[in-house]
């Protein structure tokens, strides 16, 4: 205990500019990260409906290029009245553990040295109650991704694109079908406007398919928005705001929206700290 | 407070506590102290400051390849009594969230003399401060690679920091050479 109490937090090294876009740097050796990921997903297409999730995440850097991170999910649902043709939610005020979560990510390419950083990222979890209304699952799930990042202008704008891959299984009482796959991508670019700020757009889009198959396709979204970045010496705080911009989903009305399974807003407070 | 928020608040509360020792970004000199350091047979340091036109950075950074961002560049000539010992440049360069202020120090045919980081307020970099480190550059000529991982050595870690003072070098090698030299 004495000597973790010794190791000063301070800085920034892993930080996120964007809510839910990753860059392709990876922490230095021996260096850890503590994140608080808030996110609250409100509105659907009738009542109230409030999601908050707490992503708790603690991350080390093991070599130069790699790192790996063990994370908590937790949920806090208050919804009333999401009772409709697109989703029928109890009402409900309560807490839900979400689950457990692991990643690993490995850094091809450095954004500073190289023409464009690379690095790929394996994410896998256990989640025992759903983000949507918290309903009871025992979900397994293994996320590949590859993250790209350019920088230009001294490292001053920064663009990031992620693509990635997230299959599913055991999703059930929670949802349908037992296992589902999703393609999902996000790309934002943040510029540096003053010393320790950093301003930027980014989106993200979604499309699930159940039982791993093309040909049965459940939803489509995009979120897209704006991203404030301010870092500290010792802590680094996002918020982002991300309205879906466009949805689709099966047996919802094509009025360019989905909110079986989303929400018309997505606001995101991410904080940081190195130790 | 309702029990679901104590769950939610303990699991970063607890890993804020036992890691949380704050630390501090750093002056180690002041510009005059540099100087001093840089030459320490001068007997003064004479205001040359340099205020570069449009065209001017415009051709450093095609010589350098290497951006421009400063204006009004700050500089002395160190000389003891009559004697001409080199030049002195302070600088800024981007870290990744502030300022590195720095300053070169150039022998009197325009090679590098001397490195040194007057602050650095980066949580992670401030290695570069290292002797051995700094020590890459002294004797490096206008015209030098100046690359990081070929005739510079990075510091792993530290690379945003290294590639920046990297450049900052080539930028002033190109400054002394289209604005100093003759």
């Amino acid at each position: 205990m004495t000597a973790f109490a010794l190791i000063p937090i301070c800085g920034t090294a892993d930080e996120q500019l964007f809510g839910f876009v990753r860059g392709a740097e990876t922490l230095p050796k021996g260096r850890n990260d503590l994140y608080e990921f808030i996110t609250l997903r409100t509105g659907k297409a009738e009542g109230s409906y409030y999601g908050l999730d707490f992503e708790t995440e603690v991350e080390h850097g093991f070599t130069e290029k790699f790192q790996a991170s063990l994370s908590l999910e937790q949920h806090y649902f208050n919804n009333q009245g999401v009772d409709g043709d697109r989703d029928a939610l109890d009402d409900q005020s309560a807490y839900r553990f979400g689950g457990v979560a692991a990643s690993a990510k490995y850094g091809l390419l450095s954004p500073f040295k190289d023409w464009a950083g690379l690095a790929v990222r394996l994410e896998t979890g256990y989640l025992w109650n759903d983000e949507v209304d918290g309903l009871e699952q025992h979900e397994v799930f293994i996320a590949p991704e590859i993250d790209l990042q350019k920088n230009f202008l001294d490292d001053t704008i920064i663009w990031d694109l992620d693509l990635g891959v997230e299959f599913a299984w055991g999703k059930q009482p929670a949802e349908q079908y037992p296992r589902e796959m999703a393609l999902q991508a996000a790309t934002g670019v943040s510029w540096r406007f003053a010393p320790n700020w950093f301003v930027g757009v980014e989106a993200n889009v979604r499309a699930e398919y159940p039982m791993f198959d093309f040909n049965n396709f459940e939803h489509v979204v995009i979120y897209g928005g704006p991203s404030l970045h301010y870092s500290a010496k010792r802590w680094w705080a996002t918020f982002t705001w991300a309205p879906q911009i466009w949805g689709s989903g099966v047996d919802e009305p094509h009025d360019g929206k989905t909110y079986a399974e989303e929400t018309s807003q997505k606001f995101r407070l991410k904080f940081g700290f190195n130790f | 407070m309702s029990d679901w928020i104590h769950r939610i608040v303990a699991p970063p509360a607890l890993v804020i506590a036992v890691g949380a020792v704050p630390c501090y970004a750093a002056t180690y000199l002041t510009a005059e102290q540099a100087q001093k350091i840089c030459f320490p047979e001068a007997t003064e340091f004479i205001v040359a400051d340099v205020k570069l036109t449009s065209t001017q950075m415009k051709a450093i950074e095609k010589d350098s390849g290497v951006r421009v961002r400063l204006h009004t560049q700050k500089v002395w000539r160190a000389k003891a009594g009559d004697r001409f010992l080199g030049w002195i440049i302070q600088d800024e360069v981007l870290g990744k969230h502030e300022f590195i202020n720095w300053t070169l120090a150039l022998n009197a045919d325009g090679s590098v003399k001397q490195i040194e980081i007057l602050d650095y307020r980066e949580t992670y970099g401030y290695e570069i401060r290292n002797d051995k480190w700094r020590a890459q550059f002294c004797g490096k000529q206008h015209g030098a690679r100046l690359k990081l991982d070929d005739d510079i050595r990075n510091i792993s870690g530290a690379t945003l920091s290294c590639r920046h003072i990297t450049d900052g070098v080539k930028r002033l090698l190109s400054f002394h050479e289209l604005m100093l030299k003759h």
